[in-house]
């Protein structure tokens, strides 16, 4: 084998300069995804705001400590700045801030568990089908087109009717419908990929199909299934929300936000406001930070890849 | 164009055929079968053998489904025994109001959408776009009834100036006499809509605006207005046709809790009426329409995209 | 209003850049694109703007044309056309002037037009909008101009939607629209980059005629050398955002004067030493254009140049004045030895090619065994369409062609796009599989190999792609990158991966350090460094390389040829090298195969077939090349071919050309002509220089 000391031709000639960024430092893809990501601002926003929700949601209670089982008929309606319960009470005289506590945890923990469960789902399908194809692309890709066509609130709701909504089921219930979305995401990005020339050129070598899946395009892919999950998060909190509302929410003492707007709909007209509107600005919250921590990412992922 | 035809038709045949299956296997896992689902849980072992037999529901599964099949192609949907009317008939009262609520928004959402969009692709990464993407942000993250609510309480409580009920009128023609009642749905139906489709529109006039042929008319001495409406406008806007489509689900979706909330009587509001009663003929034929609707909807806009977009149109047909 | 006044219209030109630049706003800096730009274009003539990527050449006619992309704006100097200052007057009389006046040709015509309006629409836009012709007359006068500009049936075209055009075709569009309005300046902004050569031949004599008819000036932006040899009067060299030399084309070709234009005569491959069959190395030009965000001070190629002193780095130096202006401090000297200094000199040339690496042509050939054989290769594609998927027609992209390749040599294939050359490879290296025919790799059949067998085949063909970039996960590293056919074929453990993966990037001339690197971080040149690099590490015997170099500018192609060549020297390579570029092909190949429509048409020694060429086809092939001897007449011969490649759908019966070629007769459509001869083999009916090929035989 020869060496650099032995190379014919001009060693000067032949030795290009290295790259003009040796310069910069040498960082890792994650890295400058990550100064991507910190770069925009609205996607920090995003963070803060669920960590500070899910913060207040999961370690409040350790230091508010409220009653969310028994009714309290005596301090039903409490206005805020009542002592003991500086954002009122309910009409069952629930501590109002200790229920957002208790149906933050709901609203959150559903939204994540079924966001997940669906991109899971969808991934695999949508993974399976893009990369075999032919008939059995064909076939799954209908079933999804089938599903689609079904609008979700209608599914849930049949769903809802059939089984008791506890939490899990919830979960399993918006997790069951909604990996359509994603299934359909991932089976593009398998078949874009796989018609990626940096395929072909491991092909050429001798290699299988099989490392094309795991070296190639998972770590490729990636990027869109994360980027997907973040919104399924906030989709899923939305339709817990919209189940509560249509009365086939999660039953008490068990509470979740959306459940605690749609009573709170009921007290518009007698005043209650703190009823209504905590609950309704914690949704917004969270559902917007899901989305711009969704759109940070995505640049995140699509900037590292971009050339100079 | 012919060929697509031919083949967008056959996937939306095969996609109603899959719907019809999940109907199916869905009233299959009922609690207690079909024939409790129908009848109630007051029935009798008796009652329930009956009608077993009657529906052909004691053959094979496989038959059971073609039977399900052709009564669905008699318009045979089931009964309401809550209701005391077929279910084909309740229905068939309410699927006209959601379809006007439907219409009227999307109409609402495309005319308010697109202006929005244009302004903020010509007007990128500036405040005007800066404003409305925020609203738009804000508004899909808004649950809808809360939107909704929002709406009612400015119209008609704070300031009243419109009617917090929908019109309640039995046929589509009372409904319409009412048109004051009708704004609030509409606009909250449409609010969400207005938001998914500015931004569409705003990402397909951005893509345009950067294709070389946008330079290419611009070198032409083409005033800006020319450029953006003549040339970007019509490229930009077919994908908006497929969108339509595709966002039908979710319109439907929406239509069903602004229904309910505005107390509107379409389907949606059925729907839910009878979820809370159990009501499962009339559930699964609401879910079957629905989808029915849905499909034929994404076909039409399939359509029409592919006749108004000429590298659709006459593909494979070169001079 | 600043313009002259005291000029009069004869002598002034007709557009006059003085002291513009022109600055790129990014999210992070600025670009400096354009710095001190001057240049002049009179009436009715020639200016060629040529220069590599990132020179500014493009910039400067979108400066002109007041188009610059998003952040872009003219920040200083002055834009004169016909004497008034285009940055001074209102926007709506440059919008006028713009659409009246000037016209502009953009690169690419598969993109430049409205995909949803009608042809006939887009050309008479400027006609309605600032002439205010009627709907009807617009109509009529866009079906006359689609004619003058070649079209045929114009009044059936105007009706039609640009996807329904071919290339060339919609080049011809754009060229109408652009001259619709009778302008007095036309910018060609690289008008034929994109199209193949034969189409390249015929879309530049049309702009030559329209130039003439229609007495207009043209600015012709191009990084191609003989584009600009063949058709400007004047010629501006731009390196790194500057003007570094302008002349009169023909003293400029002549006789260079700055240092970065005669190097970059140097790096064409046109200028290694044909005769003798043994090419010299390329010159080529060290290292990379500077980043325009930070310029540098002195002469901005001083960095790069073999002259440069000092003295270069610090001094700012402008164009000198005269006819023939330059901005060196270390000028080649006047007047240049040779008439045409294309051929290098031996400074030039510091290592003739390794003696190892010399052979004569022919003399090796059927000795050694081939390494490649390839025999009656077949490949069509399923037109598939429909509800269900109902072969629709066939494609017939491979049909027949047999060839062999030899330990040590380099087998060109050359021809247009979609002549097959690139299935060809792919069907090599076993991306595809043929429809028929045999592919036999070191005498092995590898249709009888077993799955096993077969992988450890491929190590013996390696493919280098075009854009190493595509052809790289973005997401791996250098050396996860160039370890990862090592690792495929179990070849040693970890530690030697390594040492190997060092060695290769010692073998490419990059250094070690780039390892951790992702490949975005790479330029072009230094990306196909690494692709090769790639194809190296199993120790092929063969590599196919798909257009190596068809993306780098010249002076880089340089240094990517040579590697290419220094290798193939050291290691013993054979290489099948296939481009459209003829001039790079018969620089490195030893024979070359000529390629149309699925068909070997010509193949033998490359000296012959370039320099005696028997088919049409390779002679029209030859004729449309742009030569960068600006004396060579630019000949119309007889074999410029006309038409449009035919659908290989339905390729043609008997010989495929037979429906663009000058020579045609009956017997061309009946039978087809099979490849005979020798050493030079030719598959026509009528070949040509039959007299001398015979003469040469006894």
């Amino acid at each position: 084998m020869t060496t650099s000391a032995d190379m014919t031709g001009t060693p000067g000639e032949r030795a290009e300069q290295p790259p003009d960024a040796d310069d910069a430092p040498v960082r890792g893809l994650w890295r400058q995804g990550v100064e991507v990501f910190c770069e925009d601002r609205l996607a920090l926003v995003g963070v803060a705001i669920f960590l500070l929700l899910a913060g207040v949601c999961f370690l409040g209670p350790l230091f508010y400590h409220t009653d969310q089982v028994h009714t309290d008929l005596a301090a039903v309606f409490l206005s805020p700045g009542a002592p003991g319960h500086p954002l009122g009470t309910d009409g069952v005289g629930y501590d109002q801030l200790g229920r957002l506590m208790l149906g933050g945890q709901t609203s959150i923990i559903v939204g994540l568990a079924a966001g997940v469960l669906a991109t899971a789902v969808g991934t695999v399908w949508g993974a399976v089908a893009g990369f075999v194809g032919g008939w059995v692309d064909a076939a799954m890709m209908r079933v999804v087109d089938a599903m689609m066509a079904i609008p979700s609130l209608f599914l849930f709701m049949l769903m809802a009717t059939i089984v008791t909504p506890t939490v899990p089921m919830l979960i399993l219930i918006i997790g069951a419908f909604a990996w359509l979305g994603p299934a359909r995401l991932v089976r593009g990005e398998a078949l874009t990929l796989r018609a990626r020339e940096y395929i072909q050129a491991m092909r050429s070598m001798g290699g299988t199909g099989g490392r094309a899946v795991r070296r190639h395009i998972v770590p490729n892919a990636i990027g869109t299934v994360i980027v997907n999950a973040t919104f399924q998060v906030a989709d899923a909190i939305l339709y817990v929300a919209y189940l509560s509302f249509l009365g086939l929410g999660v039953p008490p003492p068990a509470a979740n936000w959306g459940g605690m707007l749609a009573d709170g709909l009921a007290d518009t007209y007698s005043g209650h406001w703190w009823l209504l509107y905590p609950p309704g600005i914690a949704i917004i919250l969270i559902v917007l930070a899901c989305n711009f921590i969704g759109g940070g990412l995505r640049d995140a992922f699509e900037v590292r890849l971009r050339r100079r | 164009m012919v060929r697509y035809l031919t083949m967008r038709l056959g996937q939306a045949l095969i996609v109603v055929v899959l719907v019809t299956v999940i109907t199916f296997v869905i009233l299959h896992v009922l609690p207690g079968g079909a024939a409790r689902a129908t009848l109630g849980k007051d029935a009798t072992l008796d009652q329930l053998a009956a009608f077993n037999h009657d529906m052909g529901y004691d053959q094979s599964l496989v038959r059971q489904y073609f039977l399900y099949v052709g009564r669905l192609l008699h318009g045979d949907l089931g009964y309401s025994y809550q209701l005391n009317q077929s279910v084909t008939e309740a229905i068939g009262q309410r699927l006209p109001k959601t379809m006007l609520l439907s219409l009227l928004s999307t109409l609402l959402a495309v005319v308010v959408a697109i202006p929005l969009g244009v302004i903020q692709a010509v007007r990128r990464n500036r405040w005007p776009d800066y404003t409305i993407t925020s609203l738009s942000l804000l508004a899909y993250a808004t649950p809808i009834f809360f939107l909704g609510l929002m709406m009612i309480i400015l119209f008609s409580q704070v300031w009243p100036i419109l009617p917090a009920e929908a019109p309640q009128g039995f046929t589509l023609g009372e409904v319409l006499s009412d048109p004051a009642g009708l704004i609030l749905p509409t606009i909250t139906l449409a609010i969400v809509t207005i938001a998914v489709y500015s931004r569409y529109v705003r990402s397909s006039m951005i893509d345009n605006l950067n294709e070389n042929y946008v330079r290419t008319a611009r070198s032409k001495g083409m005033p800006e207005w020319r450029v953006v409406l003549v040339h970007t406008l019509r490229n930009g806007l077919f994908p908006v046709i497929t969108l339509l489509g595709m966002y039908l689900p979710a319109l439907f979706s929406g239509a069903l809790v602004v229904e309910s909330l505005f107390n509107f009587p379409g389907m949606g509001r059925l729907f839910w009426q009878s979820a809370l009663k159990r009501d499962f003929p009339i559930l699964l034929g609401v879910t079957l329409i629905i989808s029915v609707a849905t499909v034929l909807g994404t076909l039409v806009a399939d359509l029409l995209y592919a006749a108004v977009d000429p590298r659709v149109r006459l593909r494979g047909r070169a001079s | 209003m600043s313009a002259p006044t005291d000029s009069t219209d004869r002598s002034r030109p007709l557009l006059e850049l003085r002291h513009v630049s022109t600055d790129i706003a990014l999210r992070k800096g600025t670009v400096h694109a354009l710095a001190d730009i001057n240049l002049e274009v009179q009436a009715g003539q020639v200016l060629g703007v040529v220069g590599e990527s990132g020179s500014g050449k493009t910039m400067t006619a979108l400066s002109v044309m007041g188009l610059l992309p998003a952040g872009g704006s003219v920040v200083g100097g002055e834009i004169l056309f016909d004497g008034r200052d285009l940055r001074s007057l209102p926007p709506e009389e440059v919008r006028r002037i713009r659409g009246v006046e000037m016209g502009m040709v953009f690169q690419d015509p598969f993109t430049s037009l409205n995909p949803t309006m009608r042809i006939g629409a887009q050309v008479a836009e400027p006609l309605r909008v600032h002439q205010g012709v009627g709907k009807a007359a617009a109509r009529d006068q866009a079906i006359e101009i689609l004619r003058r500009v070649g079209m045929p049936r114009p009044d059936k075209i105007v009706d039609d939607y640009p996807h329904q055009l071919s290339g060339g075709m919609r080049q011809r569009v754009v060229i109408a629209m652009a001259l619709v309005c009778s302008p007095r300046l036309l910018i060609a902004d690289e008008p034929t980059t994109a199209l193949d050569v034969t189409t390249q031949r015929q879309i530049l004599d049309l702009i030559d005629d329209l130039r003439d008819e229609f007495g207009m000036a043209l600015v012709l932006v191009t990084h191609d050398l003989g584009v600009i040899a063949s058709r400007a009067d004047r010629v501006a060299v731009m390196y790194a955002g500057r003007v570094v030399e302008t002349a009169a084309t023909a003293d400029l070709f002549r006789a260079p004067r700055h240092r970065y234009t005669e190097a970059l005569m140097q790096s064409l491959p046109e200028a290694a030493d044909h005769d003798t069959g043994a090419k010299g190395r390329l010159y080529s030009i060290p290292g990379l254009p500077p980043d325009l965000s930070r310029p540098p001070t002195g002469c901005r190629f001083a960095p790069r140049c073999r002259f440069a002193t000092a003295e270069c780095r610090t001094t700012e130096v402008v164009l000198s004045t005269g006819d023939h202006q330059h901005a060196c401090l270390h000028p080649v000297t006047v007047p240049a030895p040779a008439p045409i200094s294309l051929r290098p000199g031996p400074a030039v040339v510091p290592t003739p090619a390794p003696a190892l690496g010399v052979r004569e042509p022919g003399e090796r050939a059927p000795k050694a065994p081939a390494i490649l054989s390839i025999r009656g290769l077949v490949k069509n594609y399923e037109a598939a369409g429909g509800a269900l998927r109902r072969a629709t027609g066939q494609v017939s992209a491979v049909a027949g062609v047999s060839f062999e390749v030899h330990p040590g040599e380099t087998l060109g294939l050359v021809g247009e796009s979609g002549c097959g050359k690139s299935t060809v490879g792919r069907l090599a290296v076993g991306l595809e599989v043929p429809t028929e025919g045999q592919i036999v790799l070191d005498g092995t059949d590898i249709a009888t190999l077993d799955r096993r067998e077969r992988r450890l085949m491929r190590r013996q063909v390696q493919l280098m792609f075009q854009d190493s970039y595509a052809a790289m996960n973005p997401r791996m590293r250098v050396d996860a990158i160039l370890a990862e056919p090592l690792q495929i074929q179990h070849v040693g453990d970890a530690s030697a991966r390594r040492a190997r993966v060092t060695t290769l990037l010692d073998q490419v001339g990059l250094s070690r350090r780039v390892l951790e690197r992702y490949p975005h971080e790479f330029s072009g040149g230094q990306l196909q460094r690494l692709g090769l690099a790639r194809s190296l590490a199993l120790q092929p015997r063969l590599i196919v390389g798909d257009e190596p170099v068809s993306a780098l500018d010249v002076s880089i192609q340089a240094q990517v040829l040579n590697l290419m060549r220094d290798l193939q020297h050291e290691l013993g390579l054979a290489y099948v090298f296939i481009s459209h570029d003829l001039s790079v092909v018969d620089y490195m190949s030893d024979r070359i195969g000529v390629m149309y429509l699925g068909k070997l048409v010509e193949v033998g020694p490359a000296h012959e077939v370039v320099r005696s060429a028997r088919h049409p086809y390779t002679q029209a092939l030859i004729d449309a090349v742009p030569s960068v001897d600006p004396n060579a007449v630019t000949r119309r011969t007889d074999t410029t071919i006309r038409g449009e490649l035919p659908s290989a759908l339905s390729p043609p019966s008997g010989c495929r050309f037979r429906t663009r070629c000058p020579l045609a007769t009956e017997t061309c459509a009946t039978t087809e002509p099979p490849l005979t001869g020798d050493v030079h083999q030719v598959a026509c009916h009528f070949p040509l220089r039959v007299e001398s090929a015979e003469a040469a035989r006894a």
